[in-house]
């Protein structure tokens, strides 16, 4: 079907304008990041920062501790929460999807609700729990909070993609031979893989994202995470905002976040619907 | 396994016990293979908050350690009686409302433009995805420098003023408030609509063309109907993610200018008063409410979660 | 699927291990103490820690753990881990308002004997009383700070001693700038107002959390904070503003009066436009409320304190005292623009050259009007805070009801 140039023009600005939307706050930090700090006031430009970069601030948050301490725990912690996450919903999604319980629909509405439950609730408790156990301010502190609230969302992506595998495939390989070993590695983990990988990436951008029980679970950085140290960074005066560190720290934070979401994205796209909840 | 099940079954009425034996074997393998996953969501959530419903009816302050007592429903009589608790619940009622149907009838339109674009599909898609996958205080910090007096680009656009300072009240915050909320999910109520969308068949469309139907009309007389469910879903989690807002306001204002939440509230009184006990009430009166949207969603609207539940 | 299981198992194990990895620091050698303190961006506690790690000899090794720029988030992070009984806390960089509330909470040590005595020797009355509680001493007094009335010279007159808001706000209006004050929600703000009501008279809250001002000495606290607010004194973003932005606005060349503490004046020597901006700056105390009563400038300051769980008691008593010493608290005063607490370091010639202002700085302090000393500090600072903000909805007529109840629930623990 051929379109005519008036509608080529018209979907093209559409296109345009869904893209600027999505880039105006990113580009934003970007053009900050690279403001010296004696230009902050004067200079308001929007591309000021992109035309005329200056990477002072890098260079603050990248000297000393305050900042790849907790870049360290970010990466850590998420990876580690990933990890023990999609391993326990892997079982739990192999057994939804597979074989036939009561108690199925039980389960599942339980993640559900797990899903919905308000953070805020259990901080309180956590932190006096964890401070009577000595978790506080340690990384399985945020692992363990992180690990449970990932895993609705986890066995939701993980169930759905489970149930398009055709597992008549490993009996055949059975029958042609192979162990039952044999026939799970290099028939079903081939076909779980994507999945498996989607849930990984869903879970870890959402461990990476959290700030609530970043910032009320820990108090050094020990554990503190790149959200929360964001909000407490130390500024250079007694006084001063520290706007440039904050915004070249969170550009640093952001910008593997985006690479990786753009080389994945049919992928998390996917994911996210396949299970159709939320992100 | 599961053939050898069917055979026996079909050859004659087979003997029950090796049959229910097979079953039992299933039943024990897949309780074992949840059984780490649940015991975890259990245990993190379910005990916690039965802790904090402990703490609820007590007299407990940190700060005063010595005067701990068990006071009963007090704390929720001085919670549900003081203004600034229902002064909060409105806040939050209200970002979450104004947010919601703007996430809602943006993220419409930006499905419609992925579900009908005659080109550039990918690159929408990619780009919608950067603000889900930004950390949400990036974007409450970006947001906020953005709208500052003194170093912001918002004051040299076009019919806004040079010393705006909307993060100095109340109205100008909750703006930028919910600006931040709806520039960062909405991209994800898009996919689920669009998810939505491609489920309305084409056939209907071209049918009601033929009948002389517009776009607007085949838009609010097909579509939107046969979309239902999946935007109620789409309303049911964006809300009470909404509800339990907490990132966005501590970065932009710490909940002042009249823009605090009932999450804020619970955090201030727990973290920085240490009062456990008053601020484990308001906690678990924020779980409550929580309880009561989910309710009145599935209840009320009639939202299926049957497809999450696996039963689709 | 026992497999699963181990592996979870290990993982576990793995990341508890990792995490006891990052915390350590007991075992035997040199004592750590870990100092926690804002981060001073002059240097003066960097040299200060290591002037004594110097003088320490071997016996402790201080380390400079730096805190956030904000009053609120340095109080958050400390009673977190005080509260979490965090053994690594070993001195506490105490803001005065604290000392109540961390000495009740059991959460710092009381000094007693020889190390109270040396604490106490030689101090200025103001920070003196920043340390005592109930009777007892909880911290060595370090450095102390106070809010001047800065002025364009080049623009206005001289207010004098006795300057009153309202002649100020008078004369900025005729001049069509601003005055720069803190006006956000946080501590600041009740720093401004407390100098505002013990300005008119009498201190603003007893020790119980009750309001024992006067009505009248609030209201005319409420009707200068309006007036400012809704006239052209008001500077762009006041309901936004901290220390900083109060510098940046005076520096800007938008106001002619700025109420700040005194590390403004190093920063002033750094602006290039106008030439000699530090030249133009004068300095006058902190304006009166009323005009039969002497003003009562802001108090504040950090105090050295030593946390209750700390590991090394004795080395960090010791420590905490090498810290205070007047060599340091005159380092502090060139290199940081912080006032010091002992009287005597007022005559130290490198103060006196880092501080042309000496004089009217020790006269300030001596008189200031300290901020309530109550375990409830914390409480009682958020009900001011949100009675008076934003500033420009400030009603005199309903203040003192509104005032007065959320006090009375902060008082009783409860929601306001």
């Amino acid at each position: 079907m051929t379109h005519t140039p008036r509608e080529r023009a018209a979907w093209s600005l559409a296109i345009f304008m869904v893209l600027v939307y999505a880039l105006v706050p990113v580009m934003w930090m970007i053009s900050l990041s690279l403001k010296p700090a004696d230009k902050l006031s004067t200079e308001r430009g929007f591309f000021y920062g992109i035309f005329h970069p200056d990477f002072d601030n890098y260079d603050t948050i990248f000297s000393g501790n305050v900042f790849t301490k907790p870049l360290v725990n970010s990466i850590g912690i998420a990876a580690i929460a990933t990890f023990i996450a999609i391993l326990l919903a892997s079982m739990a999604a192999y057994a939804l999807s597979r074989l036939d319980f009561p108690g199925k629909t039980l389960i599942l509405s339980g993640a559900l609700a797990v899903a919905m439950f308000p953070p805020i609730s259990i901080v309180g408790s956590l932190f006096n729990i964890w401070r009577n156990i000595g978790l506080y301010d340690t990384w399985p502190g945020l692992i363990i909070p992180y690990m449970t609230f990932t895993l609705p969302l986890a066995i939701y992506t993980l169930s759905a993609f489970f149930r398009e595998i055709p597992w008549e495939l490993e009996q055949a390989a059975q029958v042609d031979g192979a162990t039952p070993f044999q026939a799970f590695r290099k028939v079903i983990v081939p076909l779980a893989a994507p999945g498996v990988f989607t849930a990984s990436i869903l879970v870890f951008i959402f461990a990476w994202n959290d700030f609530i029980f970043a910032n009320t679970l820990t108090s050094t950085d020990n554990a503190r995470t790149v959200p929360a140290a964001l909000a407490f960074f130390t500024g250079e005066s007694q006084f001063e905002q520290p706007i440039g560190a904050i915004s070249a720290a969170a550009v640093v934070v952001t910008v593997p976040i985006i690479i990786m979401v753009l080389i994945f994205q049919r992928r998390i796209v996917a994911g996210l619907t396949a299970g159709a909840v939320k992100g | 396994m599961e053939a050898a099940t069917t055979e026996a079954t079909r050859v004659a009425p087979a003997p029950p016990p090796k049959v229910t034996e097979r079953a039992r074997e299933e039943r024990k393998l897949a309780w074992m293979l949840c059984a780490p996953a649940v015991i975890t969501m259990l245990l993190v959530t379910g005990f916690p908050i039965a802790y904090a419903v402990y703490l609820s009816l007590q007299k407990y302050d940190l700060r005063f350690p010595d005067q701990k007592e068990f006071v009963g429903l007090s704390n929720y009589v001085d919670a549900l009686g003081s203004s600034t608790w229902w002064g909060d619940v409105w806040n939050t009622s209200l970002i979450t409302i104004v947010s919601v149907s703007l996430e809602l009838a943006l993220g419409m339109a930006i499905a419609l433009v992925m579900h009908r674009a005659i080109f550039g599909r990918g690159p929408v898609r990619a780009a919608i995805l950067i603000p889900y996958g930004i950390v949400t205080v990036v974007a409450a910090f970006a947001w906020r420098y953005a709208f500052d007096p003194a170093s912001g680009f918002v004051q040299g656009l076009p019919l806004i003023s040079d010393t705006a300072a909307p993060l100095t009240e109340r109205g100008g915050s909750l703006i930028v408030i919910i600006l931040t909320e709806v520039w960062k999910t909405t991209p994800f109520i898009a996919l689920l609509l669009l998810a939505g969308l491609a489920l309305v068949p084409d056939e209907l469309h071209e049918a009601a063309k033929v009948d002389g139907a517009n776009a607007m009309q085949r838009f609010f007389r097909i579509t939107l109907p046969l979309m239902r469910p999946a935007i109620l879903v789409a309303l049911l989690f964006r809300t009470l993610d909404a509800f339990r807002l907490f990132d966005t306001v501590f970065i932009q204002t710490q909940g002042a200018n009249g823009t605090e939440t009932v999450s804020i509230l619970s955090y201030n009184v727990l973290i920085n008063r240490v009062n456990l006990g008053l601020g484990s009430a308001v906690s678990v009166l924020i779980f409550i409410c929580v309880l009561l949207i989910a309710f009145f969603f599935v209840k009320v609207l009639g939202t299926s979660t049957a497809q999450q539940r696996g039963e689709v | 699927m026992r497999v699963g299981r181990v592996v979870v198992f290990g993982a576990v194990l793995a990341a508890t291990a990792l995490a006891g990895c990052g915390s350590g620091g007991g075992g035997g050698g040199t004592p750590t103490l870990n100092w926690y303190v804002f981060k001073e961006p002059g240097g003066a506690y960097d040299q200060a820690v290591a002037n004594c790690n110097k003088q320490a000899g071997g016996r402790y090794k201080i380390v400079y753990q730096a805190l956030p720029t904000d009053a609120n988030q340095q109080r958050e992070l400390l009673v977190r881990r005080l509260a979490a009984k965090d053994s690594s806390v070993d001195l506490v960089g105490a803001d005065v308002i604290w000392t109540a509330e961390f000495a009740q909470a059991g959460w710092i040590k009381p000094w007693t004997g020889a190390n109270r005595a040396a604490a106490v020797k030689d101090r200025l009355v103001g920070p003196l009383k920043t340390v005592q509680y109930r009777g007892g001493v909880w911290a060595a007094p370090f450095t102390s700070n106070t809010q001047l009335l800065w002025y364009r010279k080049d623009l206005v007159p001289n207010p004098g001693e006795n300057a009153t808001w309202d002649q100020i706000i008078d004369t900025a209006i005729k001049k069509g700038k601003s005055i720069e004050v803190q006006g956000n929600q946080y501590e600041g703000l009740t720093v401004w107002i407390n100098a505002l009501v013990e300005g008119a008279g009498t201190p603003m809250v007893s020790q119980t959390g009750k309001v024992t001002a006067s009505d009248k000495a609030i209201e005319d606290a409420a009707r200068i904070v309006r007036r400012l607010a809704t006239t052209k004194a008001a500077p762009a973003g006041l309901g936004t503003n901290k220390e900083d932005e109060a510098r940046l606005g005076f520096e800007s060349g938008r106001s002619v009066y700025q109420l700040n503490y005194t590390f403004i004046y190093p920063s002033a020597a750094e602006v290039t436009t106008p030439k000699d901006f530090q030249k133009r700056i004068g300095w006058a105390r902190y304006p009166r409320t009323v005009a039969d009563k002497p003003s009562r400038p802001p108090l504040g300051g950090i105090n050295v304190a030593v946390g209750n769980y700390t590991k090394h008691e004795d080395v960090a008593f010791r420590a905490a005292l090498c810290l205070s010493q007047p060599k340091n608290q005159a380092i502090a005063s060139e290199k940081g623009g912080l006032p010091p607490t002992s009287e005597a370091v007022y005559n130290d010639a490198k103060v006196k050259k880092a501080f042309p202002f000496a004089d009217e700085l020790r006269r300030s302090i001596e008189e200031a009007g300290p901020r309530p000393v109550t375990p409830a500090y914390s409480d009682i600072s958020l009900a001011i805070q949100k009675t008076f903000h934003p500033e420009s909805e400030v009603q005199p007529s309903d203040v003192v009801s509104k005032l007065q109840d959320r006090l009375d629930k902060a008082a009783e623990g409860k929601i306001f």
